[in-house]
């Protein structure tokens, strides 16, 4: 949950959560849909599986029903039979029981007992009709009947007088007859009669009609093939398979699966006769056709319903996850303040909302204090520079809208460091918060105070331009004119105030706060209470904030060039020395005046790289130079410079990668320099000293240090600045204070260099305050290293001539340029 | 051969009363002609009354004679009795003493006859002149069924409920003793055995046929 430095506060928070539920979101889709097809997946798998048994089930009960209907077509053909042996047997009965007929018997006449037999015989439909006596040979036939028949009929009668009156199926020849034997009384038994019907179509056909199976009879000799005798099959080709395989069971009939079952109709020495019932297995199962339809309609039924329900199931989950990912969303883009849908469900659905909200609130307030700890200052309390800037930028963003001006004032206290080292560092927690105090109390209603860090503070001041800022600015300055008083220490606190307003001074609030901190700096260093912004010293004006990256380009381009600027013993006349100068020869601006990039250098700390540019290049010249006379030279260290403290180490570098000599060098430091950090320059001065490098306090005489502190510092030179060197022939006062610094000096044991040498009566007055080393264009501009080769050249060249001389004799002498 | 002095009518059961009668004689009768007393059973042993019996001899066959007053009563829709055995030449009448009418017939060789639909006692009798059997229905009534056995001997019978018979004034001699039974296979002769009668005494014998069933 913390907040990772890339992201913004408000975003990271919840961002894993907005990914995990973004992924989620993909899916959507999906899950929806996996939830539908595995609804539908497992109705589909029961009904099928339903569908496989109750389909199997039907098959086995329509098997068994057939089965059944099989065994009961043979009691069906049983009863045929029966129907059929008792109309013979009444055909029979009643030509036995007929007086003419068996008066016809009585009188043996042949031609009328067939004649009788064949009538009563067709009145019954019965192709074979016969006339049997007491000892069951054959008397007569009937006229219709095959005459051949007689000795198999004789052989069947034996059997026939067991079940007299009744059906026996008997092989005649190679037809089964049915055949009926009544006997003939008169009154005591005078004979037989025999009526018999061939089991023929008609009686398949019959069978087929009653028993709604398919009926077949096959003749099975002794010897020879099954043969086909009838068949309900139309056509009775089709019953083939019955004659090929007598095995009961399934067998295909028609094209279609048949169940078979055989009976055994009749035997007899010639062989027997078969009954073969067949049942469409098809048939048997056509009316479950029905159920299983029905099933099917009840699956797809079911199918819409199961589907209709777990499609508005599916809904009722993703709808809610799809809303959740759309809250997450919402507090992935930092909008905590809506409530999650939802939450008042009771399912897992809901909690996880609740869950959701839960955390949603949770966030939110971590976020807050998250917010506090990041645009809040801990010491004070009082918003920090992140959210300094962002209120500036509201502001500006209102007085955009309203065109209201807004100023921004920026304080750095002075020497606070100086407190801190020698108070302690808690005793100036405490007085920065005693200077938060103040400066609320100073303020007015509205107006924002924020501490940016350290020392630094900065007021924003709503419908305010930089005068009425001026006026608040002069406010806090008099505020610091009272002393502190805190643990019995009394403080005097001052600060630089520099104001910065808008629209006045710049577009955007890092503009504008980048200028009212440039106009601070200008204030600290002109000792100014407050200052306004002025584009003329800003040093990170719009054509310089590119010099930065121009800068580094310059130095690894070589675009940057060491000028030399002659220091010459004002004694002697001779060239003493040298200070090393830098200019930019920019490949477009052409030669770019120190004024330009030397400040800014300064503010970016890239003055560093500038520093050991310009002693690497000085060291590269050292030995040449010194061939000339000129033994030292001067390089300048700026306060960076000095709060450097590998700066030591890394001359001794250059020094050895040269093999240059470090009392070949002059190191010179402002006032203001070594006053920003006394204790750490004085120590790196020190260092610098007992590597033998010659220090000199530069502009001397502008800065605040005392003398008292300068006795202290390893300096070997002083170095009048020429504000007060250029107007001393005309200016009694800059002639005293430059008179009193040289016999102050010698009295320290320094020696005086004075730049800004312009004329001949400077340097002759210089000569009569015992200056002595002078330095200006009264001798020469800065040149390049070559130039300044033939100067010096031309310069020792000169007829020997004290630098004290009159001006008059050295009107019009070469060196003026 | 004598009979006994006879009124004609009801000849048959005075017949069996005179046989009864005989047995008794024949324990004091003259020497010369004895007492036959014939046991049939069936083929399971058992006494076979209905049988027709009767003893052949070249004698017994010139002693011949028809008999007379012979009658089958239709009563009950039954011939009554059912076997009857007369000599060659005898009438038979066939009184109906049902309510219903009758249609006698006979297909036998022996007699072959009808008397269509009557009431009452047909004006003629009908005469059995040849040996044999014949077979007697009624063309109404499928159930009635009655035998003549006509024989060429004055000695002859019925068994009666305990299957024995007795012929009484059986002069001794060989015989062939004859024996039959309706439930005899049809067509069947008269079981054949021979026999000898002493010249005096009683004489018994037992005949079984085989295949008889009461």
């Amino acid at each position: 949950m913390n907040p990772t430095p890339d992201d913004t506060p408000p975003a990271a928070p919840t961002g894993w959560l907005a990914r995990g539920l973004q992924r989620l979101h993909p899916r959507r889709q999906r899950l929806s849909g996996r939830i539908v097809l595995v609804s539908l997946g497992l109705l589909l798998v029961v009904q099928a599986a339903g569908f496989v048994v109750i389909s199997e089930s039907i098959d086995r009960n329509a098997h068994a029903q057939l089965a059944e209907r099989l065994s009961l077509a043979e009691r069906v053909w049983h009863r045929l039979l029966d129907q059929r042996a008792t109309k013979l047997a009444q055909g029979a009965a009643v030509l036995a029981a007929d007086y003419g007929m068996r008066e016809a018997v009585a009188s043996g006449d042949q031609d009328t007992l067939r004649s009788a037999l064949d009538n009563h015989g067709s009145r019954i439909g019965a192709t074979l009709a016969a006339l049997l006596d007491t000892g069951l040979a054959v008397r007569a036939l009937g006229e219709g009947s095959d005459a051949t028949l007689a000795p198999a009929l004789a052989r069947a009668a034996p059997q026939l007088a067991q079940h007299p009156g009744s059906g026996v199926v008997a092989l005649i020849g190679h037809t089964p007859y049915q055949l009926v034997m009544v006997p003939m009384r008169a009154p005591a038994l005078i004979g037989w009669v025999v009526m018999g019907f061939p089991l023929d179509q008609a009686l398949v056909d019959d069978m087929q009609a009653v028993s709604g199976l398919h009926a077949t009879l096959l003749a099975q000799p002794m010897q020879g093939a099954t043969a086909l005798l009838a068949s309900s099959f139309k056509p009775t080709a089709q019953a083939a398979p019955l004659v090929g395989t007598l095995a009961d069971g399934d067998l295909a009939l028609a094209g279609e699966p048949h169940l078979v079952a055989t009976w055994p109709v009749a035997s007899g020495d010639d062989g027997r006769i078969l009954l073969r019932l067949a049942g469409s297995v098809a048939a048997a199962v056509a009316p479950y056709r029905g159920l299983e339809w029905m099933l099917a309609m009840i699956t797809l039924l079911g199918l819409a319903l199961f589907g209709t329900g777990s499609v508005w199931t599916a809904r009722r989950v993703t709808r809610p996850l799809r809303s959740l990912v759309r809250a997450s969303e919402r507090l992935g883009q930092g909008d905590y303040d809506q409530p999650l849908q939802h939450a008042g469900r009771s399912d897992e659905i809901g909690e996880l909302s609740r869950a959701f909200d839960h955390m949603r609130i949770s966030v939110s307030a971590q976020r807050q204090q998250i917010r506090t700890l990041a645009y809040r200052d801990r010491l004070t309390g009082l918003p920090n520079r992140l959210q300094f800037r962002e209120l500036v930028q509201q502001a500006i963003a209102e007085g955009a809208h309203t065109g209201q001006p807004l100023a921004v004032v920026m304080l750095d206290l002075d020497r606070f460091k100086h407190v801190n080292d020698v108070l302690g560092y808690a005793f100036g927690d405490r007085l920065l918060e005693r200077v938060a105090e103040r400066l609320q109390s100073v303020v007015r209603d509205g107006d924002v105070v924020a501490r940016l860090g350290g020392d630094e503070f900065a007021l924003l001041m709503h419908r305010t331009d930089a005068d009425l800022a001026s006026l608040v600015a002069q406010r806090v300055t008099a505020a610091f004119e009272v002393p502190m008083t805190l643990d019995d220490h009394t403080v005097d606190l001052s600060a630089g105030l520099g104001i910065a307003a808008w629209p006045a001074h710049a577009a955007d609030a890092d503009a504008l706060l980048s200028r009212a901190e440039v106009a601070m700096y200008a204030a600290k260093r002109h000792t100014a209470g407050a200052q306004v912004y002025d584009p003329a010293v800003d040093t990170a004006s719009a054509l310089n904030l590119s010099l930065l990256t121009e800068l580094k380009r310059a130095v690894a381009g070589n675009e940057l060039r060491l000028y030399l600027q002659p220091k010459i013993a004002i004694a002697t006349g001779a060239v003493c020395g040298a200070e090393a100068l830098v200019r930019w020869q920019h490949p477009e601006r052409g030669l770019v005046p120190p004024m330009q990039f030397i400040p800014f250098a300064e503010q970016t700390g890239f003055i560093r790289q500038l520093t050991l540019w310009m002693f690497e290049q000085t060291a590269a010249e050292q030995v040449a130079l010194a061939l000339l006379g000129v033994r030292r030279v001067s390089v300048n260290l700026s306060t960076r410079d000095l709060l450097d403290q590998e700066l030591p180490e890394k001359l001794d570098a250059i020094l050895r990668r040269h093999q240059a000599v470090a009392d070949g060098f002059c190191l010179e430091i402002t006032e203001s320099a070594i006053m920003d950090d006394p204790q750490r320059a004085e120590a790196t001065l020190n260092r610098l000293a007992e590597r033998g490098f010659k220090l000199s306090i530069d502009d001397f005489g502008t800065g605040y240090s005392s003398l008292a502190y300068l006795k202290k510092l390893p300096v070997n030179e002083l170095k009048i600045d020429k504000s007060f060197v250029m107007a001393m022939e005309k200016d009694a006062g800059d002639a005293k204070i430059v008179r009193s610094t040289i016999d102050l000096a010698h009295n320290l044991g320094l020696t005086v260099v004075a730049e800004g040498v312009e004329n001949a009566a400077v340097l002759s007055l210089l000569h009569e305050l015992n200056c002595d080393e002078g330095q200006g264009y009264h001798m020469s501009k800065p040149l390049p290293v070559d130039q300044f080769q033939d100067w010096v050249a031309r310069w020792q060249a000169r007829p020997p001539v004290a630098a004290g001389t009159p001006a008059a004799q050295r009107a019009g002498a070469p060196l003026l340029h | 051969m004598p009979l006994p002095c006879p009124p004609p009518p009801a000849r048959a059961r005075r017949g069996r009363l005179a046989a009864a009668l005989g047995v008794l004689t024949a324990l004091a009768g003259p020497a010369g002609a004895g007492t036959l007393e014939v046991l049939v059973s069936d083929g399971a042993g058992k006494p076979l009354p209905g049988a027709a019996v009767f003893l052949e001899s070249r004698e017994a066959k010139a002693a011949s004679r028809p008999a007379a007053g012979v009658e089958i009563v239709q009563s009950n829709r039954q011939f009554n009795p059912a076997v009857t055995v007369v000599p060659v030449g005898t009438s038979v009448a066939f009184p109906n003493r049902d309510t219903v009418r009758h249609h006698l017939y006979s297909f036998s060789p022996v007699k072959k006859f009808e008397i269509k639909l009557y009431v009452g006692t047909p004006a003629a009798p009908v005469v059995f002149d040849q040996p044999g059997i014949a077979a007697l229905g009624c063309n109404i009534h499928d159930n009635m069924a009655a035998w003549v056995v006509v024989v060429e001997t004055p000695h002859h019978g019925v068994t009666p409920a305990d299957g024995r018979l007795s012929l009484a004034q059986v002069p001794p001699g060989s015989y062939r003793l004859r024996a039959w039974h309706p439930s005899l296979p049809p067509g069947a002769p008269a079981l054949d055995q021979a026999l000898v009668v002493p010249a005096s005494g009683n004489t018994q014998t037992a005949v079984r046929l085989a295949g008889a069933a009461p």
